[in-house]
């Protein structure tokens, strides 16, 4: 009992297309070309719409920069003509994004989840020798650049669900921020 | 983000200074493999001026990491803060690293 209580309490990447997190309902708006050397240009563009109080110095800014680089990087393959497009709402509460490329779609997530499930065993068991074996996420198509570890944080951080449509080109992500009571 | 380094005793400190994202991390990476060729043996990698990191940095500094570990020599990554820090706890790498709270205790725990 108390293994699947663990493995229950697991983060995985979803698959959900109908996930109510693809509800773009009062969101706001912009699209992009798949330009590598725009993505933290595009992502100030994004993110000077949240409040102060839930930007959290610069870690919302730096979660919302590595999706954008994944669909201008691994989704479009940095092609111009390719657009990213992305919905978003921010408030004291939340911030809701919706991260759309023209790739073919997230091939290897079910490897990716295997992934993280044996690097979280990996923690769990506090062996960092072996861990070093699931640092970083490697595909055939990964260069150099590639730190392979921004999921690791996006699947932390995104408290509210981080979930893929079923073409798997398009991710809907969700941060909640409780409110501090005085 | 510019790069320096000093020498103290048989240690060289590497002050970063700036942001590690994705246009500039491999920098850090060069350097240390150029110091590495150079048979230096020691490193302490100072973050105190850094305060944004993204994923490449991470993927550079793991690449650092695990290269220095493979060859038996010693590494500290010190002076890690705001939200550096908390990307690092994100990623739950903060048991993976060598860290230390300040470059003097680096140095001290590189004599051990």
């Amino acid at each position: 009992m108390a293994d699947k209580t663990y493995l229950s309490d697991i983060k995985e990447i979803r698959v959900d297309e109908n996930s109510p997190l693809f509800d773009k309902t009062g969101m706001l708006y912009k699209e992009f070309n798949s330009d590598y050397r725009q993505i933290r240009y595009y992502t100030l563009l994004i993110v000077q719409s949240a409040p102060m109080e839930i930007k959290e110095i610069n870690l919302l800014e730096q979660q919302i920069s590595e999706v954008i680089k994944n669909a201008v990087k691994h989704g479009n393959r940095s092609n111009p003509a390719k657009k990213v497009r992305v919905w978003y709402s921010f408030d004291l509460d939340h911030a809701h994004l919706i991260v759309e490329d023209e790739g073919e779609g997230f091939k290897d997530l079910e490897k990716w989840n295997e992934f993280n499930r044996k690097r979280l065993e990996c923690l769990a068991n506090q062996d960092f020798e072996k861990l070093a074996e699931f640092v970083s996420f490697r595909t055939t198509k990964s260069d150099e650049n590639d730190g392979g570890n921004a999921l690791f944080a996006a699947l932390e951080y995104w408290d509210g669900g981080f979930v893929f449509n079923s073409k798997r080109n398009a991710v809907a992500m969700l941060k909640k921020f409780p409110h501090k009571k005085h | 983000m510019e790069l320096k380094i000093r020498k103290n005793g048989e240690n060289y400190i590497i002050d970063v200074n700036g942001e590690m994202d994705l246009y500039n991390s491999y920098k850090l990476k060069e350097l240390v493999m150029k110091m590495l060729e150079k048979k230096v043996e020691r490193f302490i990698i100072n973050l105190e001026n850094v305060d944004y990191i993204d994923s490449s940095g991470i993927g550079a500094l793991i690449y650092i990491c695990s290269t220095i570990k493979k060859m038996n020599l010693k590494l500290i990554i010190t002076n890690i803060h705001g939200s550096v820090k908390k990307v690092i706890e994100l990623t739950k790498l903060m048991g993976y690293f060598p860290i230390t709270n300040s470059i003097e205790e680096a140095i001290q725990q590189m004599e051990e």
